[in-house]
This record gives C-alpha cells, sequence and structure tokens, in this order.
C-alpha cells in the first residue's frame, strides 16, 4: 500500500507499476486451469451469443407440427419442442438472451455500485451509514422475493408508458413485448443485485482515502470530485473487476430463474429458464427438452464462479488460498 | 444480554418495516386494480369503475383511503395475525400461509441440518489437507455446485434417478422431512448453500491452526484428532454460524424454486400461484414470511455470536 503512494509521486513510475499489477495478475490466472477453462467457454458463449443466430440452421421461431417433440436426430441434434421447434437453434439463441441481460445488469449495477460506493466511502458519515444499512437490507434478503413482486407490480406501469409512446411516436419498437420482457428483467435484477458493487467499492475506497497522494491533491486544492474521479475510483476499481465477473454468472442465474418463473424473458423469446420451465411439462417422455437448455445454463453459470473465483485469486492473492 | 438483543432488533425491524413498505407501494401504484381481479371471471362489466356495484366494492374494502392509512391498517391487522383475504378466492391469507410455512421452514432447517453435518468435516478435511488434492477436490466440487442453480440441479437429478436409474420414485408433494420423495429436494437445497460453509469452516481451521494454544497442544504430546476436535473445532464453529445467515438466504431463495420444480405446497408454490393469479394479497403475505424468516435467523445468529466467542462477550459491554 505504501509502494504506491510513493509511486504516484512520479506519473511513470505509476505507470509502470500499473501495468505490472495487471500483467502479474494475468500470468497468475493463467496458471489456475479451471479460470483458463471457464475462460474458453466463456468465449465460446461470447461468440455464439453474437454470431449463433446466423449460424443455425434453423429459425428458433419456426415451428414445424409435423415434427413436434421429436427426440434428438441427424436433422435436429437436440430434437425438437412441443411446437416442433429446433432445441438446438433455441438453446443457441438463449446464449444471446442471457448475454445481453447479464451484460446490461453489470454494467449498470457497477455504476450505480460505483456511485453509491464512492459516495458513502468518501464522506462517511451518517450519509454512509443510511446507505450502507440500505445496502446490507437489499443484500440480506433473498433476490428472488423482492424481484417477483418488482417484476409483477412494474410490468403494468411500464407496458402502459410503453404503449403512450407508441401512439405518440408511432414506433414500432413500443410495442414490441420482447423489449419490455427485456427492459424490465434488466431493471429488477439491477434493482436486486447493486449492492454487492457498492459494499466493495466503499471499503476500497475507504481504505485509499487515507492514501498520502489523495491528502497532497486535497493540500493542492482540488475539487472533491476530481479527487474522487482521479484519484480514488481508478485505485479503488481492482476488487469491483472481481465482482463484475462473478456478477455476470449470478445476473445469468437471476435473469433464467425469473424467465423460469414466468416473469423474465416469455416465449417465444428462447430463455434458458423459459426453456427449462417448458421443459418441464414433459420431463418423463421427452427428457432431453429439460436436459439441453439445463446443461448449457448450468455449465455458463459454474464457469463463471470458477472465472470469477480464478481472478479473485490473482488479484488478491493474499485471500482465502492462504 | 437483553440490551445487546434490543439493539440488533432495533437494526432489522425497520429495515423490515421499509422493505414492506416499498413492497405495499409497487403493489398499490404498480399492480392492477384489486376489485377487478377479484371478480375478473364473473361478469366483469359491473365491476367496472363507474359502476355503483364496482364502488361499493371497494368502499367496504376501504380501498378509497389514502395509501399511507391503508398501509399502516395492513401492518397493524397483520401485526395481529390478519393478513387480508386472497383476490382469487377469498380465503385468509393467513390461513393458506400457516398451511405453506412449516414446509419451507422444514426444508430449510433439514437442508441447513445436512449442511452443517456434512459441510463442516469437508471444510475441515480440506483446512487439514491444503493445497493437496483433497483440498483442491472439495473446493472444487463446492465451487462447482454453487455455480448450478437450483431450478437446473434439481431437474436433472430427477431425471437422472427417477428416469434413467429408475432409483428412488418421481418426487412429487411433500409427506414430511424423512420420507423418500424428500431425498432429491433436500440434497439439491443443501447443495448449493454448502460451498459456504465449507469455505468458511476450511479458512476458519486454517486460521486457528496457526494459533499458539495448538502448537501447545501438539507439544504436549496429543494425538492430531484429539488437538483438532477439542482445540480446533471450537473456535470455527463461529464464523460458520455467522454464515448462517446468508446460508439461510440461499436456503429460502432455493427452496422456493424447489417447491415449483417439485410441486411442494411452501411458500415458493404460493408465490408462484400468486404470480399466475395476479393475486397481491397472497404476493404480500409470502414476502412477509420470507423477510421475517430472514430476520429471524440474522438474529439468532446475532445472538448466539458472542454466546459461542467469549471475547465478544466482553466487547460489548465494553461499547454499551
Amino acid at each position: 500500500m505504501t509502494q504506491i503512494s510513493h509511486n504516484s509521486l512520479s506519473e511513470t513510475a505509476q505507470e509502470e507499476k500499473a501495468i505490472g499489477i495487471w500483467k502479474d495478475s494475468f500470468d497468475r490466472l493463467l496458471k489456475n486451469k479451471m479460470a483458463v477453462v471457464s475462460m474458453v467457454v466463456v468465449s465460446i458463449m461470447f461468440f455464439f451469443a453474437i454470431f449463433g443466430p446466423y449460424l443455425t440452421p434453423y429459425d428458433f421461431l419456426a415451428q414445424n407440427l409435423e415434427l413436434r417433440s421429436q427426440a434428438p436426430s441427424a436433422q435436429h441434434w437436440l430434437g425438437t419442442d412441443y411446437l416442433g421447434r429446433d432445441v438446438l437453434s433455441r438453446v443457441i439463441y438463449g446464449a444471446r438472451t442471457a448475454t445481453l441481460v447479464s451484460l446490461l445488469v453489470v454494467l449498470i449495477s457497477s455504476v450505480i455500485g460505483v456511485l453509491v460506493g464512492s459516495i458513502s466511502g468518501y464522506f462517511g458519515g451518517k450519509l454512509d451509514f443510511f446507505l450502507m444499512w440500505f445496502t446490507d437490507l437489499n443484500m440480506a434478503f433473498p433476490n428472488l422475493v423482492l424481484g417477483v413482486v418488482m417484476a409483477v407490480s412494474l410490468r403494468p406501469p411500464v407496458s402502459r408508458w410503453m404503449e403512450s409512446m407508441f401512439l405518440k411516436t408511432q414506433n414500432p419498437v413500443f410495442r414490441q413485448s420482447s423489449l419490455l420482457d427485456l427492459a424490465l428483467v434488466v431493471i429488477v435484477i439491477v434493482a436486486v443485485a447493486w449492492s454487492p458493487y457498492a459494499r466493495v467499492l466503499r471499503s476500497q475506497v475507504m481504505a485509499v482515502r487515507n492514501y498520502n497522494y489523495v491528502t497532497a491533491a486535497r493540500a493542492l486544492g482540488l475539487s472533491t470530485f476530481t479527487i474522487v474521479t482521479k484519484y480514488i475510483i481508478p485505485n479503488a476499481i481492482g476488487p469491483v473487476i472481481v465482482q463484475m465477473s462473478a456478477g455476470m454468472g449470478s445476473a445469468m442465474l437471476t435473469e433464467s430463474a425469473f424467465s423460469f418463473l414466468g416473469i423474465g424473458i416469455n416465449p417465444p423469446i428462447p430463455s434458458w429458464g423459459n426453456m427449462i420451465n417448458e421443459g418441464l411439462r414433459q420431463w418423463t417422455s421427452a427428457p432431453y427438452l429439460l436436459a439441453a437448455p439445463a446443461v448449457v445454463l448450468g455449465l455458463m453459470t459454474v464457469s463463471f464462479s470458477f472465472l470469477g473465483d480464478g481472478l479473485n485469486d490473482a488479484l488478491n492473492p493474499k485471500q482465502w488460498k492462504g | 444480554m437483553l440490551q445487546y438483543i434490543l439493539l440488533r432488533l432495533v437494526r432489522w425491524i425497520p429495515g423490515v418495516i421499509l422493505l414492506m413498505f416499498i413492497v405495499y407501494a409497487l403493489m398499490f401504484f404498480g399492480g392492477g386494480d384489486p376489485v377487478q381481479i377479484m371478480f375478473s371471471r364473473e361478469a366483469t362489466d359491473l365491476f367496472m369503475p363507474g359502476n355503483p356495484r364496482y364502488e361499493a366494492v371497494k368502499e367496504q374494502l376501504g380501498l378509497n383511503r389514502p395509501f399511507l392509512v391503508q398501509f399502516g391498517d395492513y401492518l397493524w391487522k397483520m401485526l395481529h395475525g390478519d393478513f387480508g383475504m386472497a383476490l382469487t378466492d377469498g380465503r385468509p391469507v393467513a390461513r393458506t400461509l400457516a398451511a405453506a410455512t412449516p414446509i419451507t421452514i422444514s426444508i430449510a432447517l433439514a437442508a441447513s441440518a445436512i449442511i452443517a453435518i456434512v459441510g463442516i468435516p469437508l471444510g475441515v478435511i480440506a483446512a487439514l489437507n491444503q493445497n493437496h488434492w483433497a483440498d483442491n477436490l472439495i473446493l472444487g466440487g463446492a465451487l462447482f455446485f454453487w455455480g448450478i442453480p437450483t431450478f437446473v440441479m434439481a431437474p436433472l437429478l430427477m431425471v437422472l434417478f427417477c428416469l434413467e436409474l429408475n432409483l428412488l420414485p418421481v418426487p412429487r408433494g411433500w409427506h414430511g422431512v424423512f420420507d423418500v420423495n424428500s431425498i432429491i429436494p433436500l440434497t439439491v437445497a443443501a447443495l448449493r448453500p454448502m460451498a459456504l460453509v465449507i469455505r468458511q469452516a476450511r479458512s476458519a481451521v486454517l486460521d486457528v491452526l496457526s494459533e499458539d494454544y495448538i502448537r501447545t497442544a501438539r507439544a504436549k504430546g496429543l494425538p492430531e484428532w484429539v488437538t483438532i476436535i477439542k482445540h480446533a473445532l471450537r473456535p470455527v464453529l463461529t464464523p460458520v454460524v455467522t454464515q448462517m445467515g446468508v446460508v439461510m438466504t440461499n436456503l429460502l431463495a432455493g427452496s422456493l424454486l424447489l417447491e415449483i420444480v417439485f410441486g411442494i405446497p411452501g411458500i415458493g408454490k404460493l408465490i408462484r400461484d400468486g404470480i399466475l393469479n395476479n393475486d397481491y394479497s397472497v404476493l404480500l403475505g409470502c414476502t412477509f414470511v420470507v423477510l421475517a424468516l430472514v430476520t429471524l435467523t440474522n438474529l439468532l445468529v446475532d445472538i448466539t455470536y458472542p454466546i459461542l466467542d467469549p471475547r465478544l462477550r466482553s466487547t460489548q459491554k465494553g461499547a454499551e
């Protein structure tokens, strides 16, 4: 810790050190086999999320009522569902849903977390007490329950607002129910998932704000805004990045849990959660309908948790691995 | 001690009230018209705004009062065990909750027993074999099961054990904790949060093993297992107990999803039905039960904490 404040005396030294830390961490990450495997799995999913819909042999919505609930075959590798849609194409499209939702959730929650955490950590006092009380409250209660309430009660007002926007602008975008689902699910997950980011950043900010270079910046008469954005946040952001990787996995998990419950992404747009729910209806006669999305979702969330763990070890080597 | 408990209560109760307020406000302003939901299966035009019958029902239920009055009234009645009536079938929500809550609680308790019995020894074994294959296997396994969502694990195990291997009957409904039907649900419930306990127990043992009194115990020639059980385990329990609040939150969330997969008539099933029927009063009641259970666990944890760790008792007194 003292090293960082020494180095801040000269710009170049600080930059060298910064590159050193990141490269060091990356090397440590590469030594962790599970983390590397997870990185590969996650990259494959990103690839399919971006290009998947152009690669699949069938449209994910195309129904073929003559081929309903078929077992896996050469034409349909993972079989077809109760409407004769190709399960493989739907699972691949599900990657896009999952990635889109979790990326949005992680980005928005980390922005909120950075805001709340830096305000709370830098200013301290009563404001800090109140903000952290609320953050802890948010963390203590199950995401799912509060999320359910929010998803159910926000839907009517948001859909009314979208309808009024449609009438005002005649833009058909506002009539798409998939957009409504997406917006709602992102809002709800952010509302229940921002708190860990704020907690993590706050404790970092509290450590960093007492460093000598921050005192120096204050003595130079820099504005609080400049001090926080230029000197404190860049040095406190590391653990937030770890949290973002773990957060991708848990956002993905929450999205599919909501879709599973029927309050997230609704059919016909495929999400692994709603596919599991549909598969559950005929799990004895066609277990592969259930197994395909379940295995892929499980693989993804497991990969994210191993990746998050690897990043944590790489960036905070002193922690818990002794 | 009493003062300490009261301090904890002061920390938690405003939180529960605030969350209930947020939830109530969301339902009140966001959700649909309760009268219309109540009569959605009947001649709806009779129950449209403006119709005298609609207005009469609304007046009778006190829905014309200001928001804060209604919220205060709801809280007051709730404290007296009256959760209002379900919008869809008109049955008292309190009675529905009273039937469902014990099931969810027994799943959570049974699962936390499994977690304690299996998780703590696994954590200890991992710590004693630090960085050996057993440690890596246990930590990797914990992280693996932590990663898999409940509603993925549950159907996959069901397909494996009931369909492919044909070992167990298909679990459906709830027949008590010690029933063959409960094996899969309880296993699934315990698997995910177990990671939290294993990790906590492991790092606690690692901390304790470097203490002087452990070296003394070893030096005076105690067998290793006596050292571990007599001297190392007790301080390990404290951090594990503190983790139970988080474990409980996870168990409850998992239980909700499990109940839906296996058709167990607990709180999760009620929430699912509440979503499907748009039944706000049921959802509100369920939310309260979950909030209350989480708060109770955290309070219990807060209270057991100083009992397990005498050092805290003295600092508590000092702080007071």
